[in-house]
């Protein structure tokens, strides 16, 4: 039995960030049923990557894996009928998950001042850019610009050339899928105190707050003064030679900090004679620039016509912590990724079966498990309306 | 100092950190932010690299405390045979562990789940590690951005036709134990359910495909492998970041051609607009080069703030790139607790990263990070209930301080 099972979660989410804080609760069991306008769905149906059918309506592949396990209702909650179904359906649910801009609850009904006396044991989380109390001048987001407001983007890459723009990081949804799972770390541990206390909760999270803190080591240093502040992009870099080089079959990826991992590298490359003229502490003490130069060019000649994984599984052996730089194509092939069973197969019935990638978590009493594909369209909205009626 | 004085959701709940640096140490710390009481387990033996890394100091190491706000020190060396069995004890009074050591260190130390178990039967134990615990790549290690590589991220940063770059070199850790720490409270819920304990094991290279989950399905789907493509979005253009005045760098999203004509308004070229080669989606995908370098001629004699305030009166997504200095300015930041002060417990304050969510009836955040022992007298007294005198013959044999 999945841990979440019989809970019961409505989902008003439209966007990437409140599906994936639904995606995490459905798949491990809870019932969360998503609401969607009549007729067009969610916005995230008509997002791609779409099947190889092209962008027909039930071919999203964003949707495919944001909405496992879930099931869909078609209802306006902004009409007067449907505001009625709404409230009429609240008795019965959880938690209410969200991630429209701030006031949209407000206009639906579910005044977060006043959720305590009218549904005292509903939860309710909302996910948004900056938060419920935005000011005037942040009201528009998108995920880039989130990205940009919490120092990950300005700083990345690392290493950054001041002419070219700084980055946007990977994909397109970075500050949703952290946002998300912030909504359902909230939302869980409401969950649990709830089984005893029979209290809900007002949960508010902002993406922007919710990446900044996954920076909590370096920011953290900065806010106290521990660290200096400044218009460097390279303010939140480690040095040192570590960097992505190219091997004949792609990319790998190297980490050098101690004299253990030079003592590995050296042994890796058989101790060339320029190998021995550095000093054995040299990555901790007198890591000069010439010398990351040096490292980086000899490593780059030498690592150009290896294979990649070969390569890191011999670096590996010797303590050296060089990794292949996995595309998907790398990871569905990995016997580790294999080994934990992390892609699942899923048949839908509009796209197929596919490989979806499940959690990172391996649970020894109640696995997560994507048991039904995402759902059509209104796939449920007899079944979940009529249920309620008295 | 109790474990039930702070409130919110996890009030009650006792956490046993058995951890190391970055990730481990997140996760103890999101579970303390919700109320739980988190406890590092340290020794002078085998100090965390982040007390010590560039300081003098252990008690006031700026990488360790920006990790461990709230939480509570105890000494005991588990290389002892009476520290392992007074840890074990400690064990008995929790509800979850916490370990982030190499696989298989923490059965060498005798402390593996199956162990644990033994002492504790419904304990949740949450094995933090690069690829998982088993498997035929178990053994290897890394740090945060080999995470990143393995898991997909690294391959999808970069301009657009260049080599990948990667994300920033610190991301990774934190993602990785907020994964974890979500895990954890799921199992907490099974158990007050069913009076059912469990092992999690987390992979670091998997919870970074989970970030990316979508970019992994078009491969999965039409076997597509993606390039790095800069900032561009398959939905959305102009999107991307653009140079303003003085170094800085602003980012604009146009979700749709009603955002598009806004931005082409405030450009004072609302003529590009209608132009045939920017007028929908498809063409301005299609000229995106020349799109970018418009609005990129445009942007850089402005200044940054003034430029995203003007958008966003237009309703057009944008905001200046923020630096270092921008951050820790940043009033939606301090306004809502994310950045907060704290009592440091040597008689003033000091700020801290606080939780990203705001909650009704949340944990209260009280304090910095601990001294290294500085809750021995209450785990050893009121916890484990030692007498002064077993106190004293336990840090005599050289199991605790």
């Amino acid at each position: 039995m999945s841990a979440l099972r019989s809970l019961k979660i409505l989902e008003l989410a439209e966007g990437v960030a409140g599906e994936y804080c639904g995606k995490l609760l459905s798949d491990f069991g809870a019932d969360v049923i998503k609401i969607e306008k009549p007729g067009e769905g969610s916005p995230t149906r008509r997002l791609g990557p779409f099947g190889p059918r092209g962008d027909a309506p039930e071919t999203s592949g964003l949707f495919a894996y944001l909405n496992t396990n879930k099931s869909s209702v078609e209802l306006d909650v902004t009409s007067k009928a449907g505001a009625a179904a709404l409230l009429k359906l609240l008795p019965h649910v959880d938690a209410v998950i969200d991630d429209h801009p701030p006031g949209w609850l407000r206009e639906i009904g579910l005044n977060p001042e006043k959720l305590e006396d009218k549904y005292p044991g509903l939860i309710v989380c909302s996910i948004t850019a900056y938060g419920q109390d935005a000011p005037e001048d942040s009201q528009h987001a998108e995920d880039i610009n989130v990205m940009h407001a919490s120092g990950w983007g300005f700083h990345t890459p690392s290493g950054a050339d001041n002419a070219r723009a700084p980055l946007n990081g990977p994909g397109r949804f970075l500050p949703s899928y952290e946002g998300g799972l912030e909504g359902a770390l909230c939302v869980a541990a409401s969950l649990y105190e709830k089984l005893e206390s029979k209290r809900g909760r007002f949960i508010e999270v902002s993406k922007q707050a919710a990446l900044t803190s996954r920076c909590d080591y370096v920011v953290g240093q900065m806010i106290a003064g521990d660290m200096d502040v400044s218009q460097d992009r390279r303010a939140f870099d480690l040095f040192g030679p570590a960097g992505i080089f190219h091997t004949r079959d792609g990319f790998v990826y190297i980490f050098m900090s101690a004299p253990a991992h030079w003592q590995g590298l050296r042994q890796l490359l058989g101790d060339p004679e320029w190998m021995q003229a550095f000093p054995e502490d040299w990555l901790e003490k007198q890591c000069t620039p010439q010398r990351v130069a040096l490292v980086r060019e000899m490593l780059a000649g030498w690592l150009k016509d290896k294979a990649k994984d070969d390569v890191a599984e011999a670096a590996q052996k010797l303590g050296v912590t060089l990794v292949a730089v996995n595309t998907a194509k790398d990871m569905l092939a990995s016997t580790q990724f294999t080994f934990r069973e992390f892609f699942a197969s899923i048949a839908h019935p509009v796209m197929g079966e596919a490989r979806y990638p499940t959690v990172p978590y391996k649970m020894s009493a109640t696995p997560a498990k994507l048991e039904r594909p995402a759902p059509l369209l209104g796939q449920h909205t007899d079944g979940v309306l009529a249920a309620r009626e008295p | 100092m109790t474990k039930a004085s702070r409130g919110g959701p996890l009030q009650g709940v006792r956490v046993v950190e058995i951890t190391k640096v970055w990730a481990g140490p997140y996760a103890g710390k999101l579970l303390g932010y919700l109320g739980a009481e988190a406890i590092r387990v340290e020794s002078m033996g085998s100090l965390d690299v982040t007390r010590t890394y560039g300081v003098e100091d252990i008690n006031n190491a700026p990488g360790f405390m920006a990790v461990n706000p709230q939480k509570l020190s105890v000494q005991i060396d588990m290389k002892t045979e009476k520290g392992l069995a007074l840890l074990l004890d400690l064990i008995r009074q929790a509800d979850i562990v916490i370990e982030n050591l190499r696989p298989g260190a923490m059965e060498r130390l005798g402390l593996g789940y199956e162990q644990v178990k033994q002492a504790k039967s419904d304990i949740i134990y949450v094995s933090m590690s690069m690829f998982g615990n088993r498997g035929p790549l178990a053994y290897q290690t890394g740090y945060a951005p080999c995470f990143a590589a393995l898991g997909g991220l690294s391959a999808l940063v970069g301009y657009e036709g260049e080599p990948p770059t990667g994300m920033n070199i610190r991301y990774a850790d934190s993602t990785f134990g907020a994964l974890s720490a979500y895990a954890a409270v799921v199992a907490l819920l099974h158990r007050r359910r069913t009076g059912e304990g469990q092992h999690i094991d987390v992979s670091a290279v998997e919870c970074m495909t989970s970030m990316i989950g979508d970019a992994v399905m078009d491969f999965m789907l039409n076997g597509v492998e993606r390039l790095c493509d800069g900032n561009r979005h398959a939905e959305m253009s102009p999107h991307g970041i653009y140079p303003c005045q003085g170094g800085d760098w602003i980012s604009i999203a146009a979700a749709n051609d009603e955002s598009w004509r806004a931005l082409a308004e405030e450009m004072g070229q609302g003529a590009l607009a209608r132009d045939e080669r920017f007028a929908t989606l498809t063409a301005r995908k299609a000229n995106e080069d020349e799109l970018d370098r418009l609005v990129a001629g445009w942007s850089a004699t402005r200044n940054a703030e003034a430029l995203s305030k003007a958008l966003q009166k237009r309703g057009v997504a944008a905001g200046k790139s923020q630096n270092s200095i921008d951050l820790i300015a940043d009033q939606r930041l301090w306004s809502r607790g994310l950045f907060q002060d704290v009592d440091d417990g040597q008689g003033g304050s000091r700020p801290v990263i606080g939780p990203s969510w705001r909650m009704s009836r949340g944990a209260s955040l009280e304090r910095g990070a601990p001294r290294l022992g500085e809750h021995n007298a209450y785990i050893f007294g009121e916890v484990l209930g030692l007498s002064e005198a077993a106190q004293r013959e336990l840090a005599d044999a050289g199991a605790i301080r």
